[in-house]
């Protein structure tokens, strides 16, 4: 799979192209850091002066590699498509080198962050549970009633909640037998297939 | 086990032939269980025709001084002593006191388990389902295979008659984690304390 680049983006990434390999280094750490933590234009400026060009270009080549590395990491390219696909920019073949290596050093962490972007169900972060036995309550003395107490704990986008619930030793059975189930059959010969078949 | 006067009162009212009969007593005892175990008879001793010539004031109050008794029985688990002892201090008869003990004990568990169903509780689970999915991609991310479970949790909340559902998705190494690391570690514990 190749990553198509439309006319604008060429552009905008062009204006690297005439520059230092060193420039094109400190781009991509800036292009990084704005990944991980968001834009901030006053880099615009201070690059700007230094380059002697409009804050814009370099606004432009910033955004432009940010680009190209999420798409990239988004599509998961592997290093050929990643090549071939910056082939058409008219990077020197170092530079080329420097933009690959930025690139595989850094999808993963970029794919986290997309990861963490995408939609998000609420989702298990962690189950603390507690053995109780029931001896009384007000409308029944002396009983023995042995229950489970769950505080489960779900994460849906960063927040936490937490919900209490309770079972008794025959259900907490059944539950463990259903939940084994449904782990039993990830491992059937007609989800490996599918998983298989899936790339 | 204290009961107060009024419910004793109402308790020496039903040991009495003259306010309830012998030929109806066991029919009244009858009667006042199922009303307690029976949401659609509660009350109905009202209406029943067996009791058409006593007095409504009086069976009302039996019935209540009686039920009392029964439940107070039931939530303390009495001995048969204990309440035979109560029995005869409102001059019941020994014939009275068989019938009413006899009744007692035929349902006193299910009076129980009444009992231990009220009061407030977390929500408990009863059952739980399962889908597994496998997350393909999504709008900001491809090639992301990895399979899903989406585990809702139904659980019983006191006080109200639908199943109520807990919903959160989980993958795979959690899931076995959950299994593995929680769930059979607290089963073992379940069946060790109480000896199973």
């Amino acid at each position: 799979m190749l990553l198509m680049f439309e006319d604008h983006h060429k552009e905008h990434l062009s204006f690297l192209t005439d520059t230092d390999i060193d420039v094109v280094k400190e781009f991509c750490r800036i292009s990084m850091d704005f990944i991980r933590k968001g834009a901030n234009p006053k880099v615009y400026l201070g690059a700007a002066q230094k380059l002697k060009v409009e804050p814009e270009t370099v606004q432009h080549g910033v955004e432009g590699l940010m680009y190209l590395l999420t798409e990239s990491s988004k599509l998961m390219l592997n290093e050929i498509d990643f090549q071939d696909s910056i082939l058409t920019l008219g990077f020197s073949e170092e530079m080329r080198q420097t933009l690959l290596q930025l690139y595989l050093q850094n999808r993963k962490e970029i794919r986290t962050i997309l990861s963490e972007m995408s939609m998000d169900l609420p989702h298990y972060h962690n189950l603390e549970w507690r053995f109780d036995v029931q001896l009384g309550s007000r409308s029944l003395r002396r009983q023995t009633t042995p229950t489970v107490l769950f505080k489960l704990h779900t994460e849906e986008s960063g927040l936490r909640e937490t919900t209490v619930l309770q079972t008794d030793p025959v259900n907490l059975v059944h539950m463990t037998k259903v939940l084994d189930e449904a782990l039993q059959e990830i491992k059937s010969s007609y989800c490996r297939r599918i998983l298989r078949n899936i790339k | 086990m204290e009961l107060c006067q009024s419910v004793l009162d109402g308790v020496a009212l039903a040991g009495e032939a003259t306010h309830i009969p012998d030929v109806c007593f066991q029919h009244f005892i009858t009667k006042t269980i199922e009303g307690v175990l029976d949401k659609s008879s509660r009350n109905t001793i009202k209406d029943d025709k067996v009791f058409n010539k006593l007095d409504k004031s009086i069976l009302k109050e039996a019935y209540s001084g009686v039920l009392s008794l029964l439940l107070e029985a039931a939530k303390f688990d009495a001995e048969t002593a204990t309440l035979s002892a109560i029995l005869e201090e409102c001059k019941f008869t020994q014939d009275r006191i068989d019938i009413l003990l006899q009744l007692y004990q035929e349902k006193k568990l299910f009076i129980q388990i009444l009992l231990g169903n009220i009061g407030t509780s977390p929500p408990h689970i009863v059952d739980v389902d399962w889908r597994l999915d496998y997350y393909i991609k999504s709008n900001q991310l491809e090639k992301v295979n990895e399979p899903v479970y989406l585990i809702s949790l139904k659980t019983e909340v006191p006080g109200k008659t639908d199943l109520e559902e807990v919903q959160f998705s989980c993958s795979l190494e959690q899931l076995q984690f959950l299994l593995a690391g929680d769930l059979e570690q607290c089963l073992l514990t379940s069946f060790e304390s109480i000896g199973a």
